[in-house]
């Protein structure tokens, strides 16, 4: 059997950390995502309100499920895509990727089939913790933006709490849009 | 010590592997800097021995091999750091 010796295992070792240190994993967290959810809970929290205060009429709620569909095709599609044409995808990334999917998804999971005890702006508000949470998480691997997205939609959920009962569900759509897709459309431009 | 990771290029393509779930065979050969032939035959290696694992697509009618770290991989490079390691402090 082969053996190293002393100045070969320190080679050896040194080799590894130059690699590691040269590899160090960034978390890219595909903007154009947070631009489509963020519009997406955003739209369907002014809709829901829209509609809870009979100003526009009830069939306008099937524009509710078109968009979930919309938002969540293009996610697949385009995470696939991104699957293929990537030269390196970390264990971060894959992580950070797992996280969104649960967060944002037990969040439609709670507006569409948890109405009952989460009604109107309460679903609207489930669905601001959920990016807050994402958008935390990222701003947690050192993403200032994401970290100021975060902040926003915090801000705007405590802002909706304190604001007239009409006016609650328009702070909280302010938020996604700024927060969560102003967050997204910040990652587009970095990257490009 | 891992008679296979004492070869510097493949003991650098798993080292590559260490922080992703997948890299593809042109990005390991250019951070490495090796040469397709050389860089093939040292894959082989570590897919025998189930150190990697091998996907084979194609993207835009273009062949693409991406390869990820198994966990008998990621064992076999940790007891092989740790008797690196425990060489050189005998040594010193």
């Amino acid at each position: 059997m082969e053996r190293l010796d002393a100045a070969q295992a320190r080679e050896h070792l040194d080799l590894i950390d130059r690699i590691l240190a040269e590899s160090q994993p960034r978390l890219c967290s595909g903007g154009e995502y947070f631009v489509v959810w963020g519009i997406a809970g955003a739209v369907i929290t002014v809709v829901g309100h829209l509609v809870g205060a009979g100003l526009v009429a009830a069939a306008v709620l099937w524009c509710v499920p078109a968009v979930l569909l919309a938002s969540a095709i293009f996610s697949v599609v385009r995470a696939r895509h991104r699957q293929q044409v990537v030269t390196r995808s970390s264990l971060v990334q894959r992580e950070f990727f797992n996280v969104l999917v649960v967060t944002l998804g037990l969040a439609v999971i709670v507006n569409v089939a948890v109405f009952r005890i989460f009604p109107g702006i309460a679903g609207a508000a489930i669905w601001s913790v959920a990016e807050a949470i994402v958008l935390f998480y990222i701003g947690l691997h050192g993403n200032r933006r994401a970290q100021m997205g975060g902040l926003i939609v915090v801000v705007s959920l405590i802002a909706a709490n304190f604001t007239a009962q009409n006016a609650a569900a328009y702070v909280l759509a302010a938020g996604m849009l700024v927060g969560f897709a102003g967050f997204g459309i910040g990652e587009l431009i970095a990257r490009d | 010590m891992d008679e296979l990771l004492l070869s510097k290029v493949r003991l650098g393509v798993v080292a590559e592997l260490l922080n992703f779930d997948w890299v593809t065979f042109s990005e390991l050969a250019r951070s490495l800097n090796v040469s397709n032939g050389n860089l093939g035959a040292h894959m082989s290696k570590l897919l025998d021995a189930a150190y990697v694992e091998e996907e084979k697509t194609f993207v835009n009618r273009r062949p693409l091999t991406r390869y990820r770290l198994t966990k008998r991989g990621r064992d076999a490079f940790s007891a092989h750091v740790s008797q690196l390691q425990a060489l050189l402090k005998e040594a010193t």
